[in-house]
């Protein structure tokens, strides 16, 4: 069977075609128009000749960041993060979502689950500053229980080997609550009858989110991994960026706050872009790769 | 809303023109006013009856941001040029220090900045200011300030002789960066004030003993307040004229004095005499250490002193202390009787004429004098022949906040004398000291070419960097001393001799121009 031609099925789907109108003129005009700007890294960008009148310059920009001797360090420091925030943010709503769903009583269930998704809505320059009053070693009460229990009073935010925990935990609070709905939304979609056999088989609570409750909501973890993958390297700036100062630069400078640094303040914008672009890049190869991956070992994939 | 505004644009222009009309047919007394260029140097002290009235204009202003005085659109100053010169100032201001690059990176540009000559010379050879050099002729009154002025004409030129701004001039005592400690502690205690940091040392000691939670010393720009203490072992961290041999750039971390100045602050941190968070201190929590008893020596800028005093209670005040000797035989604090901030003009502005007249007023005399003053019956009023501010204007910062004399971009050629007036003796006595101990040299680099920046922009980064995590390490003790040698070394690796010697180069032209 033929089926109709374009312009028939899209005077046939007229109200779906509007409907889905904005959001693709919202992805062409913020998201596919500014592609075109990462021309300016191989180029020797000036602001007021425009992109039609500077240089050309070839790969000369990728080629000053691997001659920077920093450059390795803050690579590693942003896929360091990235990692970690991946290996201990991801699981941590998946956690989450099963504990609230073996609770029974609801207005407590309620309570928690609004609780614990509060945090999402903070601004990071809120969380920062709260960060560094709760730490300061003088005034903050975290170092006054260390200091009640016997201990010495440790500098949090001035020792570099403390910004990754302090970053993932801080993450972690921020996103748990927020990440576990969508968990809680896929377990509600199991079909109570595959409980109702597990309790025959003499199943207990364990088991059954073992057996049942976890196989329910793997298609979704897979497709949410891929995703987290995706922008495992994208490290918040402003984050960073509030919490870092000259004693932690050895861990806590990432790409984005070095293209801040040379990019806007110094004004280097053709580096700054080859910089990103080059990020860019290696953040799509890392999302096909687990693509690919989760295609061969399953049947879930993106695409 | 957007009705209301136009019409009231066009009522605007329609008196505008009625008062250049009334204004032309009463010009007939001969008097030529069309263009002040002709008669430069007579025109401007003229009275207010000035018979044509220039045409209306508005200028986008963007300014910096400071918590001390945050700008009000209703302020005086912007009435008093808008009285004198029929232009409307429409201030906006910073949220961070990439205001300014994103301002210009953004198209939108304002018609005027405020801006510091580095970003002066970064972004003019690029096209974003108009090259003030050519426009001379327009703005007599800064032409004349500039060769009254040569050091500051000196400062704000490019190599190519282009000027990217104009920089402001008069309030540079306004940056002395001071050693204060409370004298009432002091004298309840029976300390004597140190002249040497080993004195404030054991000075800091005896207090810590005393009041056992507080910091007896204190500052709070990190890493950047070594600049201010830099002055007490006779360098400055970065790259400057070495005063021990002038024409010779001195790149301070390299000095054994630097080192000294380093343990010492390391000393400090370890016996808990500095806070423990000296590296993410703001000014809130630094005004909060100095009013509850927790701190008691500290350096800031000399404004700071009587700003604290008014809101210190019970007895407590702040009193001026001569920089300690650190290293070497004579103590300073750095040179600061220059500021390092200017105006430019946005090459893409519509409102040349305007932005020209405007920068031309505030460097006229009468500019000068109302910026500074105010207007007599409304700011001061004269007794017995001398000026004298107005009651409700009671210190120096009461002009900035209440009325916007002396803040960013609203003066060129300020009168201090006018700040000086609302002094009190404890804040006069400060200026006064601190005159005596201002370093030999300035804590600035020569201005380069866009070529020679370029080639150094990358090494430069990599070595600030480096330069200040290492500081704050040596400091925290995270890195033992005992590894100076190689952070020295290091930083010979990144290339600091390269950046010497560019900057060398563009000292020699410098020098070779004033000949």
């Amino acid at each position: 069977m033929k089926s109709p031609s374009i312009a028939k099925q899209l005077k046939r789907d007229r109200a779906f075609v509007l409907m889905f109108a904005p959001v693709l003129l919202y992805f062409i005009l913020f998201k596919y128009v500014p592609m075109f700007g990462i021309v300016i890294s191989f180029m020797d960008y000036n602001l007021f000749k425009g992109i039609t009148g500077s240089e050309w310059v070839g790969f000369k920009y990728y080629a000053q960041f691997f001659e920077n001797r920093d450059a390795f360090v803050i690579i590693k420091n942003t896929v360091l993060l990235g990692a970690y925030k991946l290996l201990f943010g991801f699981p941590a709503p998946i956690v989450l979502a099963l504990l609230l769903n073996e609770l029974r009583h609801a207005i407590f269930k309620r309570f928690v689950q609004t609780v614990s998704y509060l945090p999402h809505f903070l601004s990071n320059v809120v969380v920062a500053s709260m960060l560094i009053m709760l730490l300061s070693p003088s005034t903050g009460w975290v170092n006054r229980i260390i200091e009640g229990l016997g201990f010495p009073a440790i500098s949090f935010l001035q020792e570099s080997e403390w910004f990754r925990s302090i970053y993932v935990l801080s993450e972690i609070w921020q996103q748990v609550g927020w990440g576990s709905i969508l968990y809680l939304a896929a377990i509600t979609t199991i079909d109570p009858q595959l409980y109702e056999a597990a309790r025959m088989d003499g199943a207990g609570r364990w088991k059954q989110t073992l057996h049942v409750t976890l196989p329910g909501i793997a298609a979704t973890v897979v497709i949410m991994f891929i995703l987290q993958i995706g922008h495992a390297l994208e490290i918040g700036f402003e984050k960073v960026f509030l919490l870092s100062n000259a004693a932690t630069y050895d861990t806590s400078d990432v790409i984005a706050t070095y293209v801040y640094r040379v990019g806007i303040l110094q004004g280097g914008f053709s580096y700054a872009t080859a910089i990103d672009l080059f990020m860019g890049v290696i953040g799509f190869l890392l999302v096909y790769a687990t693509n690919q991956l989760s295609r061969r070992l399953g049947e879930t994939s993106l695409w | 809303m957007k009705r209301k505004k136009k019409i009231s644009v066009i009522g605007a222009i329609i008196i505008a023109s009625m008062l250049a009309g009334c204004s032309n047919s009463g010009g007939t007394t001969g008097n030529n006013t069309e263009a002040p260029s002709v008669s430069p140097n007579k025109e401007n002290t003229g009275e207010s009856a000035a018979p044509s009235a220039p045409p209306e204009a508005k200028l986008r202003l963007l300014t910096d941001f400071k918590d001390i005085y945050p700008p009000k659109p209703d302020w005086a100053v912007w009435k008093w040029v808008k009285e004198e010169t029929n232009i409307a100032i429409e201030q906006e201001t910073w949220t961070g220090p990439e205001s300014l690059a994103l301002a210009i990176a953004s198209g939108d540009m304002p018609d005027l900045f405020t801006v510091f000559p580095y970003d002066a010379q970064k972004y003019g050879p690029q096209g974003a200011f108009l090259d003030l050099s050519k426009h001379l002729d327009q703005m007599p009154s800064v032409k004349k300030f500039l060769e009254a002025k040569p050091e500051v004409a000196q400062r704000m030129t490019s190599p190519g002789g282009e000027m990217y701004h104009v920089l402001n001039d008069g309030l540079g005592a306004g940056n002395l960066m001071v050693w204060f400690y409370r004298d009432d502690i002091f004298a309840k205690h029976n300390l004597q004030v140190p002249t040497t940091w080993d004195e404030v040392y054991e000075t800091a000691k005896k207090l810590k003993e005393l009041y056992p939670d507080s910091y007896p010393f204190s500052f709070r720009h990190g890493v950047g307040t070594l600049r201010s203490f830099g002055p007490q072992f006779g360098i400055y961290p970065y790259m400057h004229e070495d005063p021990a041999a002038p024409g010779k750039i001195k790149y301070g971390a390299t000095d054994p004095g630097f080192k000294v100045m380093v343990e010492y602050l390391n000393k400090f941190y370890q016996e808990k005499l500095i806070p423990q968070d000296w590296l993410s201190m703001d000014y809130k929590a630094w005004t909060q250490q100095v009013a509850t008893d927790k701190t008691f020596m500290t350096i800031q800028y000399i404004g700071q002193i009587e700003i604290m005093n008014s809101q210190l209670q019970n007895g407590a005040h702040l009193k001026f202390m001569p920089p300690p000797l650190g290293y070497g035989d004579k103590a300073y604090i750095p040179k600061a009787d220059y500021e390092d901030y200017g105006i430019a003009v946005s090459s893409k502005t519509k409102n040349l004429d305007a932005a020209l007249r405007y920068l031309d007023f505030i460097y006229s005399d009468k500019g000068k004098d109302i910026l500074s003053w105010g207007k007599e019956g409304e700011t001061y009023a004269i007794e017995n022949g001398k000026r004298k501010f107005l009651p409700q204007f009671k210190e120096p910062n009461d002009l900035r906040k209440e009325l916007g004399i002396f803040t960013s971009a609203a003066y060129g050629f300020a009168d201090i004398e006018a700040s000086l007036s609302l002094s009190n003796e404890n804040e006069k006595y400060s200026f006064q000291e601190a005159m005596k101990y201002q370093f030999p040299t300035m804590s600035v680099t020569p201005v380069l070419t866009d070529e020679e920046r370029n080639a150094i922009m990358a090494i430069e980064e990599q070595l600030t960097k480096y330069y200040e995590s290492s500081v704050a390490k040596f400091i925290i003790g995270e890195t033992p001393m005992t590894q100076w040698d190689s952070f020295l070394e290091e930083l010979n690796k990144i290339g600091a001799q390269k950046v010497i010697d560019t900057y060398q180069v563009a000292l020699d032209r410098l020098k070779q121009n004033i000949k």
